[in-house]
């Protein structure tokens, strides 16, 4: 299960997950993403109720990391420990913006 | 299988349908009857009343009603009297009459009557009254009559005898009253008539209706049947028999039934029907047997794919029997038909073994693909003798070069000199590699991590280096194995793999493989697993000169 909470503020796109971002839910984000990033300059993750992420949810933030390197900036905020470990072990903590 | 019995069930519903038209035939003839019989009764008790009234008003001109008197003082001892008498007696036999007699009832009470005239005819088995007989009044029927006739100023009366309870035939009896000249009424004259021709007659009546009606009732019911026949039967067998044969055969009919049953009734809706749902039914089939087909073949094709996949991976144990520095043994179970972890290992030279461990993102078909794509360049990197590193970033290159569907790969490298123990890795976003120390326990070892091969081109990775002392054990694994979760979605972990490790420090790589195996296996306790389980493990032995000794 995967909520996610969307707020759009001109180009500030805020998004909020909470739950489970696996092989079931990733693609719920990826929707969510695509329909929501065209002209957005700033995008931000709130990841406080993020419980676990996959591979698959991985992929994901890749994909709207390398979008949003073409047109503004992305960040991650309130990653736990638990996912913060997930990110360090992929190497992700490299390219993502943790904040 | 067993066909319904169709022709019964069609007879039944003809034998139903004709039995119905023969008891409503029998309560019409029989109500056609009782209403004939009645009516025939009464038609023809009306034609003896008229008849025996007719005779009647003749004997009436035969006797003066004003000489009456005369008569019975000579007690019928007279040339007049007697003249009368055989005017009567002839009327009697020429009308067909059977008795003709003039009585005076009592005044009284009508109980009795007395016989004036009386005339019986030849042909009756009756003997005549002598003047002046008394008798009883036979029933109170008469009674009334004869004082309506004195009394009540009736013209005519008529008795009817017709109930068969009567100890002579059934006849009629018409009475007149004599009127003197002053209209008083002087005596009754009777004429009784034999109704014995009536019953045969009726007799015949009735045969002729029932004859007539039998024969009505056989046009009807073979006119039924025909029709029933040709219009039901028929081609409800038709339908029936094709239904049976469709539900047996499951082949649809070149010809359809809408064209050989033309009835715009509810047999041709049904025969329309059944010639849609066949329609149907066969086209539902074809699609399921296109559909099972495909299934069929997607199902080999996994299968096919699932073996060359775990072909592509060195699954002959022991490995390497010729080099004793070191034992392996490596196990990967998809969770589906084709899973995206892989290991390999293999020489890069004689006194370098190579190790992999890896897992793609995602699952299924796409991630195996991708997976031997990962393999094939790793390996073939590995095999030019440059360092895991320089491996792996040669293969992020070579991947990121073609990657539209932005998937990665988690890769761990290791290769280790056999003659020194000295293992070089390098860690593209994989799990934590497990290292045994010298006290022989096993400890995780958080070693520098890289990006996951594929995600962005350009990215180094860093080399470090792990010394393997004789006796211990390198163990890598996939995160099918941290993350197997129980029913209650609780994972198996870190901590329950390095417990599991511990629980057999000694034991060689393919029972330890086992054991961690069995762990997982107890832990999750039967809940589906969705991600798959690699596991890779090397036991080094020490150089080879060490080893042999």
């Amino acid at each position: 299960m995967l909520n996610i909470d969307k707020k759009l503020d001109k180009d500030q796109l805020q998004m909020a997950l909470e739950g489970r971002l696996d092989t079931l839910t990733a693609p719920e984000l990826e929707k969510a993403l695509m329909e929501s990033l065209d002209g957005v300059k700033d995008l931000s993750l709130d990841c406080s109720k993020l419980e676990y992420i996959s591979s698959a949810g991985l992929r994901v933030l890749l994909s709207a990391q390398k979008t949003m390197n073409k047109q503004g900036t992305m960040k991650l905020t309130h990653v736990s420990s638990e996912i913060m470990e997930i990110f360090e072990v992929t190497g992700f903590s490299d390219i993502l913006t943790i904040v | 299988m067993k066909r319904p019995s169709i022709r019964r069930a069609s007879e039944s519903i003809a034998l139903k349908s004709l039995s119905g038209i023969v008891v409503l035939l029998v309560v019409f003839s029989a109500i056609v009857c009782v209403i004939g019989y009645r009516g025939f009764t009464r038609e023809l008790m009306a034609q003896y009343a008229e008849g025996a009234f007719l005779t009647a008003d003749t004997a009436a001109l035969y006797v003066d009603p004003d000489k009456l008197d005369e008569y019975e003082a000579s007690e019928g001892d007279s040339e007049e009297y007697r003249k009368t008498w055989l005017s009567l007696d002839q009327l009697c036999n020429s009308s067909g009459a059977t008795f003709i007699y003039v009585i005076r009832p009592d005044r009284t009470d009508y109980a009795h009557i007395t016989f004036l005239f009386s005339t019986v005819s030849r042909q009756a088995p009756y003997t005549r009254y002598g003047f002046g007989f008394v008798r009883e009044t036979t029933n109170d029927e008469y009674r009334e009559k004869y004082r309506a006739l004195y009394e009540g100023n009736a013209r005519r009366e008529l008795v009817i005898r017709d109930d068969g309870n009567i100890e002579t035939d059934r006849h009629i009896t018409a009475m007149i009253p004599l009127k003197d000249e002053n209209q008083e009424t002087q005596a009754i004259l009777c004429v009784q008539r034999q109704m014995s021709g009536m019953a045969q007659a009726r007799g015949e009546y009735i045969q002729k209706v029932v004859l007539v009606l039998a024969l009505l009732s056989l046009v009807v019911i073979f006119g039924q049947g025909f029709y029933l026949n040709r219009m039901l039967l028929v081609p409800v067998k038709t339908i029936t028999d094709e239904a049976s044969r469709f539900a047996t055969e499951n082949v649809k009919r070149n010809e359809k039934l809408r064209e050989t049953i033309t009835n715009r009734d509810e047999i041709g809706i049904l025969a329309g029907a059944i010639d849609q749902m066949e329609e149907q039914i066969h086209n539902y089939v074809t699609d399921l047997t296109r559909a099972t087909a495909e299934k069929e073949r997607i199902n080999t094709e996994m299968t096919m794919a699932s073996r060359i996949q775990a072909h592509m991976l060195p699954n002959n144990f022991p490995a390497f029997p010729e080099h004793t520095e070191f034992d392996i043994y490596a196990s990967m179970d998809p969770a589906r038909g084709v899973g995206g972890d892989f290991y390999d290992f293999f020489l890069v030279d004689d006194d370098h073994l190579c190790l992999v461990i890896a897992d793609v993102s995602g699952k299924g078909i796409p991630a195996a693909l991708f997976m031997m794509v990962s393999k094939v360049v790793l390996s073939e990197n590995a095999l030019l003798g440059k360092s895991p590193a320089e491996v792996l970033r040669n293969t992020n290159n070579a991947i990121c070069s073609n990657n539209k569907e932005e998937m990665f790969v988690t890769v761990w490298l290791g290769i280790l000199e056999l003659s020194t123990g000295i293992l070089t890795a390098s860690n593209a976003g994989h799990e934590y590699p497990i290292l045994q120390r010298e006290d022989g326990t096993f400890k995780i070892v958080k070693d520098d991590h890289g990006l996951v091969v594929g995600a962005m081109e350009d990215v180094t990775y860093k080399d470090y280096e792990l010394r393997l002392a004789p006796g211990s054990r390198i163990f890598l694994y996939t995160d099918g194995v941290t993350e197997a979760s129980d029913a209650e979605e609780n994972m198996f972990g870190q901590d329950r793999l390095l417990t599991a490790l511990n629980e057999m420090p000694h034991e060689d790589p393919e029972h330890l493989i086992g054991h961690v195996k069995g762990s997982i296996e107890s832990f999750v306790n039967g809940a589906e697993q969705f991600d798959d389980v690699t596991m890779l493990c090397l036991e080094y032995r020490g150089p080879a000169d060490m080893s042999k000794e």
